[in-house]
């Protein structure tokens, strides 16, 4: 059985523009050991998703409508509140992107750490020091003692991330969600956040959920990719093969339309037009008035994920096949 | 050769006081020929945005000069300055923020021919709007709404009209795609070169983006601390630079093909970037860079080109 397995899950806000589904019928699952990349851009529902499974939707305006995401076994969307409470930050941990607005401003981070084994309540108070001290090291926090009593603000960007990597994987979580961790980073800091979050990832062997838009990133540590795109999964496929062979349109444009590094091309090409108002989706498939491949049917049915050899799903009318 | 466009000569800029100085730029010399794209990399800090403001005269110099067309910008004022803003005009990164909201899109575009009556005549302004309109890929209609009722690449390309509006020579591009989502951000390059293209404009191009940045630069030069550590043609830069840091930077930039991970040789720096206010004596990369020696505590390398690379200008003791 899969360490995290998602189905149909359906969440709404209620805005002034009306009802909007920010997510809508999203499934997926998550082994242990693996990495699934989020890919998707602003609005597509990737944080959503991800605050779904640690219960941070804002309920009202949010709510979840449908779905369920079952960990361990159980449903945690059935779960009592306090049994939800107690695995997320325990059992399922976040990074958000934002480590400054994360953290708390007026308390040492040594301290904010420590709070992570008093509140889930496993480590004998005398060996938290010590558990704090390690963690810190085991990121990379150079003179550990004298920086656990520092303040956020003292620290850079790049080390209060290492910070929150810190506090995400103290109690060994078994899964670890990355929402977009080194999005706000310099590249060669960026560099230096991916290797360690490899590095305690393997660690504890946990499954990771790394949220992002970047291609770059996803094609350096995914095994597997899910591409979402307004409130639904488009595609999901291995990273190779996503790379390589990219099924749905809207995964085709976006590997087409990136400049590389690595080399030299005349002209990008470009997906025309922007991501569709969430409040006032296409009809059928969302991505069609931006599709090179829609036909009358694009505007009348959804189309569903299905399944196109091992691993490998597509929700489009009319896939492209590679030559 | 021609004259170059723009031309700066040791150009510095320092924020705070006089005794303890943050050295944002500090001796800056380079060239724009017309019609020639810079492009201009570096991590937050390094003094991209800081150098940029200084050439748009939105700060002063604190010392140094730099030339458009043989007019000083550092010292330029009043009615000198009003004609070298016709001349140079600026995209910005957050078309959210620099778009005044209350504009409609056909005030918004013909401002700058308010504040330079010469340009065109009145009567011509409703004509000329839709001609800039559709040159950015936008429609006469769009000419009676309003900035919020656009998308971020649309709203990127009014911004490029207004700034276009003038006909200026030198467009200064400050990260004019990073708030772009990715499916977009390809649009605005290619509208980008297409303008540059049909104008023969003269740009320089600053985003930390690395990729775009050798999409769209004939050379490309890197700051790092406020100085310039190399500059090249870009093929020189992307394919052999032999500064430890470009290096040390291109390795860091993820590259979108999963079939690479692990075969490139990825240089982790170790630590964080140094306080500008309190940079390091002699090379200010040393205390990051695996080539160190006590000479680069010592003497700040000067930016020189090597035999080895010609027409790449590298400031290293030890380049490759």
């Amino acid at each position: 059985m899969a360490l995290l397995e998602i189905k149909d899950l359906q969440v709404s806000f209620d805005t002034a523009a009306g009802r909007i589904l920010a997510l809508n019928g999203v499934s997926f699952s998550l082994e242990r050991g693996e990495v699934l990349a989020l890919l998707g851009e602003s609005g597509s529902g990737k944080s959503v998703t991800a605050a779904a499974i640690m219960d941070l939707i804002p309920d009202p305006p949010g709510a979840i409508n449908e779905g369920t995401i079952h960990f361990d076994g159980a449903d945690i969307l059935r779960l009592p509140q306090n049994e939800r409470r107690d695995l997320c930050g325990s059992r399922i941990a976040l990074i958000f992107q934002d480590a400054l607005a994360a953290l708390n401003p007026v308390y040492p981070v040594g301290w904010q750490i420590a709070e992570m084994f008093r509140i889930h309540g496993r480590t004998p108070e005398v060996g938290i020091d010590k558990a704090v001290l390690d963690l810190l090291t085991a990121v990379g926090i150079p003179d550990p003692i004298r920086r656990a009593r520092q303040y956020p603000h003292e620290f850079s960007g790049g080390m209060r991330q290492r910070i929150m990597i810190a506090m995400a994987v103290a109690l060994e979580p078994d899964i670890i969600i990355a929402d977009e961790p080194t999005t706000a980073l310099d590249v060669t800091i960026q560099a230096q956040i991916i290797d360690l979050l490899d590095r305690v990832r393997k660690r504890s062997d946990a499954g990771m959920i790394f949220i992002t838009h970047d291609l770059g990133v996803v094609a350096e540590l995914a095994d597997r990719v899910a591409v979402m795109y307004a409130g639904r999964i488009v595609e999901t496929a291995d990273v190779f093969e996503l790379f390589e062979d990219p099924r749905h349109p809207y995964s085709n444009g976006l590997l087409a339309s990136q400049p590389r590094m690595d080399s030299e091309e005349a002209e990008l090409l470009p997906i025309p037009g922007s991501a569709p108002n969430p409040a006032a989706l296409p009809s059928g498939c969302a991505f069609r008035t931006r599709c090179p491949r829609s036909a009358d049917i694009c505007a009348k049915d959804v189309p569903a994920l299905q399944s196109m050899g091992p691993g490998r799903q597509v929700a489009c009318h009319f896939p492209v096949v590679s030559a | 050769m021609n004259k170059p466009l723009l031309k700066v000569e040791n150009l510095s800029r320092h924020f705070g006081s006089a005794q303890a100085p943050v050295r944002a730029v500090e001796n800056v010399s380079f060239e724009i020929a017309r019609g020639e794209t810079l492009g201009l990399v570096g991590e937050s800090g390094c003094g991209k945005t800081s150098l940029v403001r200084t050439l748009l005269k939105l700060g002063p110099a604190t010392s140094g000069r730099a030339f458009l067309d043989d007019v000083d910008i550092t010292t330029a004022s009043g009615k000198q300055l009003h004609a070298l803003r016709r001349k140079m005009q600026v995209v910005f990164q957050d078309p959210y923020q620099s778009l005044n909201p209350r504009m409609r899109v056909d005030r918004l575009i013909s401002e700058p021919w308010a504040l330079h009556p010469d340009v065109l005549p009145k009567s011509r302004w409703r004509d000329e709007t839709v001609n800039l309109l559709e040159s950015v890929g936008l429609r006469a209609e769009h000419a009676e709404r309003y900035p919020s009722e656009f998308s971020g690449g649309q709203r990127q390309r009014l911004g490029i009209a207004r700034a276009l509006a003038l006909n200026p020579t030198l467009l200064v591009c400050d990260e004019p795609v990073s708030a772009l989502d990715v499916s977009v951000q390809a649009q605005v390059v290619n509208l980008l070169a297409k303008l540059r293209s049909e104008r023969n404009l003269a740009m320089l191009f600053v985003a930390h983006d690395l990729a775009v940045v050798r999409h769209v630069s004939d050379r490309v030069m890197v700051m790092y601390l406020g100085k310039i550590i190399e500059t090249g043609p870009k093929d020189a830069i992307f394919n052999a630079p032999a500064h430890p840091y470009t290096q040390a930077l291109l390795s860091a930039v993820p590259t979108p093909d999963p079939k690479l991970r692990g075969s490139r040789k990825r240089i982790v720096l170790q630590g964080d970037l140094p306080s500008p206010a309190n940079p390091p004596s002699g090379c200010r990369f040393r205390t990051r860079c695996w080539k160190a020696t006590s000479i680069c505590a010592e003497q700040d390398p000067r930016l020189i080109e090597r035999t080895a690379a010609p027409g790449l200008l590298t400031a290293c003791h030890h380049a490759d």
